[in-house]
């Protein structure tokens, strides 16, 4: 169990960035419950339980907020929204934590942005996901060897079962859902 | 009996709405007592234990002074009271007029039982071919048609459900006394109307209500129907909805143009089960789905034809109207269900497990499985279910669930010998009331398990014979495994909490409930009109009482202000013979109860040995006394007899005892020579002996049975009881907002109040005070109560006073009050203690060693006079319970948690940048308080939890440290994190409680006691909230126990209604059965006054003999057991009166 002590101080809260600020308001309303945590399936996965990172959130500890798997490990299941007494948006929350986990680039979430990138690179050029391709793209990025290595077994089952191919799937058009992604960025941008 | 002019009307006879119809009918109003179910006593008829007491402890709510007035027996079984009128199975539909004089429209509901004929055999129920299932067990059990609405409550008459009933009629010939009425003759007047374009529903419909003998039209369209309605006049109309040409909405409308009185129940396909509930809205009555189950459809025609025929209205006239119509409770079936109720039949709510371990439940008070009636080892109680729930719109604590859960742990735990593990699952453990701390400490000790965490969800084990329990403590998640799993149900406003609402115009607050006027608990909007009880939210019952005693009070003001007068009504004084000096001449009356009696009974020696007894006159028999003829014939036989004593052997004893007036009027005796007994017993002798032997045995029975009241009466105290003279005027110690409020409730009715107050202003902790949580203003309601108390000729104020002295006892008190100068004499007939409190001192966290450390009271002045200005300030940290809830303090003093977060929600009005850090062991957001607590979790104030095991630590800065440092720094440790953490505050608020303020010197001479942290001890915690043990003495506000202002008043409302019933009359009678010194045998040991608990001995300082004050001794005979010599007895029941009717009970067997 970590022991740092957390410090509550005057200082501390006011130079705090506030990119937690609009997560503390939805969920101010939690009172540590726990039903978020015996309602999590991945819960015994992770390092800080779904409780006790909501709770780090409201103190604005973001540091380890960001450091966490937690909600790396989301599964978005939706069980927990569905039953926080105080009906508060927390699958929605976990997502906003992987967005801004992605944006910080914080490093114990890189591997889930990169995964994440090359899933939606690889739809962006076929219209559908191409596995093998997804994969490579998510090799290259992340640079390490073992990686591919470590995969090498399961892709051999899945080639011989026919569920992934090495041939590049012939998409009709080229590039199809560009427009669509494009216009993504841009309401990202002006938001 | 003294009566006065007035009555009023209490709606709901629960435990509220008796407390405020006994207060005002011993004040002398009659009293309208109504309720919708069959049975009186509300939800307390279905729980045997109350806590903190883990017992019963209804009977305490029975007047104590003139004891005579009322039946004194058990009150769950019944109340019979002169002034009282108890209608059940009934409802007020309709209320007008204003205070003083409104009219209420009563419905009663017809049982079809006539309850003067019913004896309560039961053989009904058992030819009643009818099961549904029991509500009175919580629908654990079945139970017939035709029932006794609760098992205990008497008279034992049964009634017929309606809703249930077919109507066969086999009840009716089994009943030996024709008490069922079931006439089949009447229904052919009934006439129905079906409207439906299909013939075979109409022709099925026809033929199965011709059966049953109604008169039966039929139309094949809406047109059709309107045509006949406008030739003839029908009852009822069954109405298709759906239907060519004229759709059935339409119908009902043009139908109730033609006849606004005709009742329609809408016949409906599952499709448009919507279309019939909306119809209702516009004039329905009910609705049908088809295809109709005959089972199902007669009853509700029945309904109709019962309700419309025969049902009858009444109309009361009343001078105020108290409403403690109760609430309901979340059905956890409704909604998500993750507790698998109505699912798993082991998982029960608690109202259901009350049932399950009460000795008259389904499984007789064994401790079992409902699934399978196997032995429980593990229970589960799992706490706000419904409560303290957003999802299920319920932002509120049901306040009562804490406790209750931990008394039913202790009792299961009791009942089977300490085998059975409980845990309760709770989320904050809302002991706020003045015992509950110790009683959750005793309750842990003796093993109950209090895990803090929110149950996820309970399924059924893989072997589905136990529950798998889902939760998550602060080492993660768990499923544990148990038998039972008890949900503690919130509450839910009372059904007809909307259409008071709308009859009397009254405020409903967010979740439905009647609301309050600001700073009271009980006054509404419209005057005359109070709410007692769980209409405005659930108590616990010490709450309820109180508020209950403050809304007979605000009744009682409301009556006597409007012309009803508090003078006694002449009532013509018993002119009843002096028999006191005659010998005992016994006049016995067996009923043979229409012949069942003489086969098992050898009635002529019984006679004979009966009648062997000298002091027996006469012994008869009656045929039938529960029948009209046979009480009529029994009362002529009483005519000229020359005895002093009547005793009447029946059954069901208890329904007579309101008669017994009756006959000892016509016997022109004094009732008390009157006694009626129970001759009957389910154990008649059956069984292998002979017939003779069995009737043998059963004449010993009733021979016994009828010696023993034989030698009791020969004892009755037939003394006329002493009448004591009373000051009307009262002595009210101590001048807040609790002793204002006494003062001017007695003297709203038009009685003399001293009120006395050690300092030079009145309003006491009202003086520092500037708002509630709820944003009331105190300083307004401190002005007005003072000028009201100021501008009251009967109120006579005393400011830098003190009672120096005090003597005597209720009706004649005698004070000194000594303003410094001179002392005044006052002579009062009771006293009520108003002396508040304080709020606590404390040497913890710092305090007292930096300015940056305060008080919640220093926090409310300093922001009230400017010295705390929220935005200079960036970060605030509370402690709650400071050297509270531990020994030596060991309560909780349920206003701070709200203090906290008043002050908390003010900070981060002034200062939205602020921190607030509340450091808590339980928030005690009881009640509607909870929505303030989600208010400030809303509002970004932070939270942790700390155990007393380890409290937080403070370091409080050197007082000459550079002005920059930070003030205060905290360290505690965050359960939910797990980790250790600081903060650094400019501020500390400390919440160190409320102590009592008493008048240490003068309770013993009032006989009053002290509790053990300095409180008024009450008579009884729950049913005797506001009054000492001592007749007489009253306690009200923080003197009591720590309690909000509202609370304040209600408690003062209450004690000052008691107080009114003492002083409102010129004298008191004592009650007969009291005790007296035999001063001839009398050593003056004193044995006698310490055991005493009333404190009705004293020693005459001329005669230096121990007196017995007559009001205040409750007979209970602690003296004369003590003493030594048997100078001391009862006056009824000395030791050879006993020994009499022993040897007459154990006769010869």
């Amino acid at each position: 169990m970590p022991s740092a002590e957390i410090s509550l101080t005057i200082n501390t809260q006011e130079t705090e960035e506030d990119i937690l600020g609009p997560l503390q308001e939805e969920l101010s309303a939690c009172i540590q419950c726990g039903t978020c945590t015996a309602s999590c399936r991945n819960a015994q996965l992770m390092d800080f339980t779904p409780r006790r990172l909501w709770r780090l959130v409201l103190m604005g500890q973001t540091e380890e907020v960001f450091h966490s798997k937690t909600f790396a490990l989301c599964s978005a299941c939706y069980y927990c929204t569905l039953r926080c007494p105080r009906g508060l948006p927390l699958t929605d929350a976990m997502n906003t934590l992987k967005q801004l986990g992605a944006k910080k680039n914080v490093a114990e979430y890189r591997p889930n942005a990169r995964f994440y990138g090359s899933f939606l690179e690889s739809v962006r050029r076929h219209g559908r996901i191409n596995e093998m391709e997804f994969m490579r793209r998510y090799f290259i990025l992340m640079k390490n060897p073992a990686i591919p290595i470590k995969f090498t077994p399961l892709g051999i089952r899945l080639l011989r079962k026919g569920k992934i191919s090495i041939f590049p799937d012939k998409s009709k058009t080229e590039r199809p859902l560009d427009q669509f992604f494009q216009r993504v960025e841009e309401l990202e941008r002006q938001q | 009996m003294a009566r006065k002019s007035g009555s009023a009307l209490v709606i709901g006879a629960g435990i509220s709405g008796i407390r405020s119809a006994i207060d005002l009918a011993e004040t002398g109003y009659h009293v309208f007592l109504v309720d919708k179910a069959p049975h009186i006593g509300g939800i307390l008829e279905q729980l045997d234990h109350q806590f903190p007491t883990n017992r019963c402890g209804m009977c305490k709510l029975l007047p104590a002074v003139e004891p005579d007035q009322a039946s004194q027996q058990c009150l769950r079984r019944g109340l019979f009271h002169d002034n009282i009128e108890i209608l059940t199975a009934a409802e007020i539909t309709d209320i007008s007029g204003e205070a003083g004089s409104f009219c209420a429209t009563l419905h009663q509901h017809p049982t079809l039982v006539d309850p003067n004929r019913c004896m309560g055999c039961g053989e009904c129920a058992e030819a009643c071919p009818v099961e549904v299932k029991d509500i009175f067990n919580a629908g654990l059990s079945t139970r017939k048609a035709i029932y006794r609405p609760a098992p205990q409550s008497l008279p034992g008459t049964y009634v017929i459900d309606l809703s249930a009933c077919t109507h066969c009629g086999q009840c009716v010939p089994v009943c030996p006394t024709g008490a069922i009425r079931m006439a089949t003759a009447d229904r052919q007047k009934f006439k129905i109307l079906v409207v439906d374009d299909e013939l075979i529903v109409r022709d099925s419909l026809r033929a199965l209500l011709a059966d049953e003998g109604f008169s039966v039209e039929m139309a094949e369209s809406g047109e059709a129907a309107l045509e006949r309605l406008t030739s003839d006049a029908f009852h009822l109309m069954l109405l298709d909805i759906k239907m060519p040409g004229m759709e059935g909405v339409d119908v009902l409308k043009a139908a109730l143009e033609i006849q606004p009185e005709l009742q329609v129940v809408m016949m409906t396909a599952y499709a448009t089960i919507e279309t019939a509930v909306e119809s209702i809205k516009t004039g329905a009555a009910d609705y049908l789905v088809k295809p109709f189950e005959e089972a199902s459809l007669l009853p509700q025609i029945y309904r109709f034809y019962e309700e419309g025929g025969n049902g009858g209205q009444r109309i009361l006239d009343v001078g105020a109207v108290i409403i403690a119509a109760g609430c309901r409770y979340f059905d956890p079936a409704e909604g998500k269900d993750v507790f698998g109720y109505g699912i798993y039949p082991d998982v029960v709510t608690h109202l259901e497990f009350e049932r399950l371990i009460s000795g008259t439940g389904p499984f007789g008070g064994r401790l079992v499985k409902p699934s399978d009636g196997r032995p429980v080892q593990k229970i589960a109680w799992i706490q706000c279910v419904g409560s303290r729930d957003l999802q299920t719109d319920s932002d509120f604590c049901s306040s009562i669930c804490c406790m209750s859960a931990v008394k039913e742990a202790m009792l299961a735990r009791a009942i089977s010998g300490g085998q059975v593990e409980t845990v309760i699952f709770y989320m904050d453990m809302r002991v706020f009331e003045k015992p509950f701390q110790q009683y959750l400490d005793d309750a842990k000790r003796s093993g109950v398990q209090c895990q803090r965490c929110r149950v996820h969800s309970v399924s059924a084990s893989e072997d589905k014979a136990r529950l798998t329990i889902r939760y998550v403590d602060t080492d993660g998640a768990h499923e544990a495994l148990f038998d039972l799993a008890v949900l503690s149900v919130g509450q839910r406003p009372a059904e007809n909490a909307e259409n008071f609402s709308e009859m009397l115009e009254l405020e409903l607050n967010p979740w439905g409930y009647l609301a309050p006027r600001p700073f009271s608990l009980t006054s509404t909007a419209k005057p005359g009109v109070f709410l007692g009880g769980a209409v405005a939210g659930l108590t616990d019952i010490n709450d309820a009482v109180i508020r209950a005693g403050a809304a007979a009070c605000g009744a009682s003001e409301a009556i006597h202000k409007s012309g009803g007068s508090l003078e006694a009504v002449e009532s013509a004084d018993d002119q009843v013979r002096d028999i006191s000096r005659e010998e005992p001449n016994v006049l016995v009356i067996i009923c043979t109860c229409s012949d069942r009696l003489k086969p098992l009974i050898d009635m002529d020696a019984l006679l004979d040995r009966i009648q062997a007894d000298p002091s027996v006159s006469q012994c008869l028999q009656v045929d039938g006394l529960c029948s009209p003829d046979g009480w009529a014939e029994m009362l002529e036989e009483l005519k000229g007899k020359p005895v002093n004593r009547v005793l009447l052997a029946t059954c069901a004893a208890n329904a007579y005892a309101h008669k017994r007036l009756e006959v000892s009027d016509a016997a022109g005796l004094p009732e008390k020579a009157v006694q009626i007994i129970d001759v009957f017993f389910s154990g008649w002798f059956a069984g292998d002996a002979s017939a003779k032997e069995q009737t043998h045995y059963n004449t010993g029975h009733v021979e016994r049975r009828l010696k023993f009241a034989i030698a009791g009466l020969k004892g009755i105290n037939l003394m006329p009881a002493e009448k004591i003279d009373v000051y009307q005027s009262a002595l009210v110690v101590g001048g807040g907002i609790a002793g204002m409020t006494a003062a001017l409730a007695i003297a709203g009715h038009g009685f003399r109040v001293e009120l006395v107050e050690k300092t030079g202003q009145l309003g006491g902790n009202l003086n520092w005070l500037n708002r509630t949580i709820d944003g009331a203003d105190v300083a307004e309601l401190l002005q007005s109560t003072i000028s009201r108390v100021n501008n009251n000729p009967l109120i006579n104020v005393h400011l830098n006073s003190a009672v120096a002295d005090i003597q005597g006892a209720i009706g004649r008190f005698q004070s000194t009050i000594d303003d410094g100068e001179s002392a005044h004499m006052a002579s009062h007939g009771v006293t009520i203690l108003a002396t508040g409190g304080v709020e606590g001192p404390t040497e913890s966290y710092g305090y007292g060693r930096s300015p940056a450390v305060m008080t919640q009271k220093e926090f409310e002045t300093g922001r009230a006079n400017g010295q705390i200005d929220p935005a200079a300030l960036s970060s605030v940290a509370m402690i709650q319970c400071v050297d509270c809830r531990e020994p030596p303090r060991n309560y909780c003093s349920r206003i701070c948690c709200l203090s906290a977060l008043k002050h908390a929600l003010y900070l981060k009005e002034q200062n939205p940048d602020i921190s607030v850090y509340i450091l808590y062991r339980d928030m005690m957001t009881y009640g509607f308080y909870e929505t303030y607590y989600t208010q400030a979790r809303r509002k970004g104030i932070t939270f942790f939890p700390y155990t007393v095991e380890a409290k937080p630590e403070v370091t409080v800065p050197e007082e000459n440290s550079s002005s920059g440092a930070p003030a205060v720094r905290i360290t505690t440790t965050d359960p939910i994190i797990g980790r250790s953490i600081q903060i650094e505050a400019d501020l500390l608020v400390l919440a160190t409680g409320i102590t009592p303020v008493l008048p240490g010197e003068l309770m013993p001479k009032l006989d009053a006691e002290v509790d053990a942290h300095g409180f008024f001890k009450e008579a009884d915690f729950k049913w005797r909230p506001v009054e000492s043990l001592a007749a007489g003495v009253f306690a009200c506000g923080l003197a009591l126990s720590p309690r909000s202002i509202d609370e304040s008043i209600a408690s003062a409302e209450a004690a000052a209604m008691r107080a009114v019933r003492m002083i409102s009359c010129q004298h008191l009678t004592a009650g007969r059965k009291i005790a007296v010194v035999r001063h001839s045998l009398c050593s003056g040991c004193q044995l006698c006054m310490s055991v005493c608990p009333y404190g009705a001995r004293e020693i005459d300082p001329e005669s230096g003999r121990i007196e017995v004050n007559p009001l205040k001794c409750q007979g209970c005979g602690a003296c004369a057991v003590i003493c030594p010599n048997s100078a001391t007895i009862l006056a009824e029941g000395s030791e050879m009166e006993m020994f009499e009717m022993i040897d007459a009970a154990l006769g010869s067997i």
